[in-house]
């Protein structure tokens, strides 16, 4: 167990099949419920949603990014604010990422070295240094209850082995270091980053150097970077089944529906992601079955709810007509279809928490799964990742029509056990 | 929906009641008032929730159907309101044809049709059409269609169009008013248009007293083309305005008046008897990053601006509230800091927190505004405000000349549209999924 007192995870029950587990995650600011995801509120706001309207949602954590929070307002004003919670005034709990990642994905200048990651100010066209040091410098002042160490980034999708080794080993190197800068170990968790893009070898060589650090939980990374989910799935399942099983594990910037149900049952406690609230701007809403474009002329005289089981403040007082009149032409309308969205993560985290509390979560992934694919054209990373923790969606007459899928299958349950 | 005077005051400031809503029976809105104005039938950046933690009694909704026509075909099939169909049952609805606060081109017209403006171009309305669709929107409040976009500068011509058009239309929407099953429980508003000249603005208010027996009210249009120039008027010369219509049309009507006007202006069209306002001023001061803050205390001298650019660099570590001891959610709980953050950053939720803030302290105002008028101390209260409004044009005469100042700011321009197609999609929004 970790020296700090900044997190105390309990796991209250598990899915007697697969690797879902429900626990409860206690933060300095808030206690979470776990699984659970994290929308993100990149500078310091949710899109246009007050706070205490995220609270009504029943968002128990939310993200900043420490590269945009760092830019503006900057850490003079947060430091004097007496850090992000209050600068903002939300009273729950804050999980910060190391702003690594808008440094690769933003800055084309961004150069990375030992020291850390040297890029241009895009705003007064400076050089600056991030290190792991000054990046956990910051993210102590924001003060989130879980901040992430700085990580060596590549892009997902990235080939070439040395490179893809150096960033694996590298991020080792850097979480020693975002370790011992951390002054407020007391107050702030620093989650290690599992690294090794789509390698199996180098993933399972930085889990379990993670593994061996004082720490009170770990992140996932490197993933959703526009792989393919064949490719995907493996590594989210062999950081689950390393990593501590007692301690929180994050899966960073996962947020699809149908991905959540899945990681969920391979292990995942955590998540983020932009999507809910960004393709609440273009007029998309989330329904279980993927999502509906308002904008389309269909809508226009449908007087339904969004979804009628809902029960965000949209849902209860709007019509899918009146929002396709105003989406993407009144603030408003993002706003109202960013609470819905909000609303339909949390509302399908908490139904998997209770699914999984009462032993009833491999019939409801089989029923998730059959209502996103009514076809049963199930895509074969669906039906291998769930058959690898003991949830089969198909019966054993169609396995076999999916014959090719179910060798590639093997091959990979090969690798990962050769592995273990 | 009825109109009563309650109470008048020294002057000729009175307290109103518009009682009789036929969809939230009880419902007494008192006046003078401001309504809340409203963009495709919603409160501007407000979403119904939000809104009914800024006002928890009904109001009056501004609705000009040049940013609401899109509404049409939805509210039809639902055949309720327009106020239902926009998620804000419970709220009463006043419909006009333009924003008169809004630069429109100028265009040509035609016999007995009016430009309206919409986003998607101009559309050329007549009076049946746009009684048509009073027939499926159902507000509480009809303002007659008219030719009011003219300003006090506008030429013979064109005003004299303006008011024979007007005249034409307004017999047309009382001849489908009266025939109208459905509009009973409505009040047909008749506009004044036209008064840059004065031959035909005395013919626009006999044409209002022509019909007065059917109309419950009048609106005034035909001051300003929604141009800032037209805006700046003085005081003095729109107190001739309100003292002719005010000694020639009967006193029980509901006097109502559109445009962007500041608070000095308003409370002399106050003491005027005008008792309806539209609403626009707060919703400008929001999409400028701009705060109101009036001091309502008579015995305390003011020193301050009562209107903050939030976005100024002064606010960047300023923890204190837009305004001490206000009771509105946004200075309850957030700072001038955290506000002038998201305007730098472009943040939706700055226009948020400053629509709760400007239209919670807008409607403070008229609160104050009638208690004045109720013990008889309006006099003293409308110099108070008055002063603090030339306060502002003394002291930053370019940067501020009234609201109109504010937004000539080219930054302030910038931010004035806040329109989810540019502000949205092109930002970019950063994190781990890509």
């Amino acid at each position: 167990m970790s020296t700090s007192k900044a997190l105390s995870f309990k796991i209250q029950s598990e899915c007697s099949t697969s690797r879902a587990r429900v626990g409860r995650m206690k933060l300095p600011h808030y206690t979470v419920n776990t699984p659970v995801f994290m929308p993100v509120g990149t500078q310091g706001t949710m899109k246009g949603i007050l706070p205490d309207q995220l609270e009504n949602l029943n968002c128990e954590i939310i993200l900043g990014n420490t590269y945009h929070l760092g830019n503006r307002p900057g850490v003079d004003v947060l430091k004097k604010a007496g850090g992000l919670h209050r600068f903002m005034n939300w009273n729950r709990a804050l999980l910060t990422d190391s702003g690594g990642f808008q440094m690769v994905s933003l800055l084309k200048l961004a150069e990375i070295t030992e020291e850390g990651v040297k890029f241009r100010s895009p705003y007064d066209n400076s050089e600056i240094m991030l290190t792991p040091e000054k990046s956990i410098e910051i993210q102590n002042y924001i003060g989130a209850d879980i901040i992430m160490q700085l990580d060596d980034v590549v892009q997902t999708t990235f080939q070439d082995y040395d490179r893809i080794k150096e960033a694996t080993e590298r991020t080792s190197r850097w979480l020693d270091r975002c370790l011992k800068a951390h002054k407020r170990p007391e107050e702030q968790n620093i989650f290690p980053i599992v690294q090794g893009l789509l390698n199996p070898e180098l993933r399972k060589q930085s889990a379990l150097e993670h593994m061996t650090k004082d720490v009170n939980g770990f992140a996932i990374g490197g993933l959703s970077g526009g792989e393919a989910k064949d490719d995907f799935w493996p590594m989210v399942s062999l950081g689950t089944e390393i990593l501590d099983k007692k301690k929180p594990r994050y899966l960073m910037g996962v947020g699809l529906a149908i991905d959540l149900v899945i990681c969920v049952a391979l292990g995942v406690d955590m998540f983020d992601c932009v999507f809910p609230t960004r393709t609440a701007r273009f007029g998309c809403a989330l329904v279980n079955k993927g999502q509906l474009n308002l904008k389309q002329k269909q809508y226009e005289t449908d007087l339904n709810p969004i979804d009628k089981d809902c029960e965000c403040a949209t849902c209860k007082n709007y019509t899918r007509a009146y929002l396709h009149c105003i989406v993407s032409v009144e603030t408003v309308a993002c706003h109202l279809i960013s609470v819905h969205n909000i609303a339909f993560q949390m509302r399908l985290m908490r139904t998997m928490r209770e699914n999984i509390t009462n032993g009833t979560f491999p019939k409801f992934v089989k029923d998730f799964v059959n209502e996103v694919y009514a076809d049963k054209n199930y895509p074969s990373w669906i039906i291998n990742s769930l058959q690898s923790v003991g949830i089969n969606i198909i019966e054993t007459y169609f396995l076999i029509l999916y014959n090719n899928t179910i060798t590639s299958y093997l091959i990979q349950i090969k690798k990962i056990c050769i592995l273990c | 929906m009825h109109f009563i005077v309650k109470q008048t005051g020294v002057g000729g400031e009175r307290i109103g009641h518009l009682t009789d809503f036929v969809k939230i029976p009880g419902t007494i809105l008192e006046t003078p008032t401001a309504a809340l104005f409203t963009q495709g039938g919603s409160v501007v950046h407000l979403t119904a929730d939000v809104l009914s933690w800024v006002f928890c009694s009904p109001q009056l909704l501004w609705v000009p159907l040049s940013n609401s026509i899109q509404l049409e075909i939805g509210v039809k099939v639902q055949n309720d309101g327009v106020a239902k169909f926009a998620g804000l049952s419970g709220h009463a609805t006043c419909v006009t044809l333009n924003n008169l606060s809004e630069v429109t081109p100028s265009g040509h017209f035609e016999p007995n049709k009016v430009p309206l403006w919409t986003k998607n171009g101009k559309k050329m309305i007549s009076a049946n059409r746009y009684m048509d669709v009073m027939e499926i929107f159902k507000p509480d409040i009809i303002l007659a269609i008219a030719d009011g976009r003219t300003s006090l500068a506008e030429g013979n011509k064109r005003v004299s169009k303006a008011v024979d058009r007007t005249k034409q239309m307004l017999k047309e929407c009382l001849d489908r008013y009266k025939a109208s099953k459905d509009l009973q429980s409505s009040m047909l508003v008749g506009v004044i248009v036209g008064v840059a000249n004065s031959r035909k603005f005395d013919e626009s208010i006999q044409n209002i007293l022509n019909h007065v027996n059917t109309l419950g009210g009048v609106a005034l249009e035909g001051i300003t083309d929604g141009t800032e120039e037209s805006m700046d008027v003085e005081i003095d010369k729109l107190k001739e305005v309100f003292e002719k219509i005010g000694s020639n049309l009967p006193k029980d009507l509901v006097y109502i008046i559109e445009g962007c006007w500041n608070p000095a202006v308003i409370l002399s069209a106050i003491e005027y008897g005008w008792d309806i306002f539209d609403g626009s001023y707060p919703v400008k001061l929001t999409n400028a990053g701009v705060a109101l803050k009036l001091n309502f205390d008579v015995t305390k001298e003011n020193d301050t601006m009562y209107l903050l650019d939030m976005i100024d660099e002064r606010y960047k570590e300023d923890f204190k509230p837009i305004l001490e001891g206000c009771e509105c959610l946004a200075c309850k709980k957030h700072t001038r800091a955290y506000i002038r953050h998201l305007l730098n950053t472009r943040e939706m939720l700055a226009s948020v927190l400053l629509s709760i803030h400007n239209l919670h302290h807008f409607d403070q105002f008229f609160r104050h505004a009638r208690q004045h008028i109720a013990s008889k101390t309006f006099a003293t209260f409308k110099q108070h405000i008055t002063k603090q409004c030339e306060m502002l044009k003394t002291f930053a005469p370019d940067r501020y000349k009234g609201l109109n100042g504010a937004l000539e700011k080219p930054t302030l321009q910038k931010n004035k549209k806040i329109r989810v197609s540019d502000n949205v999609n092109s930002n970019i929004d950063c994190n781990s999924c890509t």
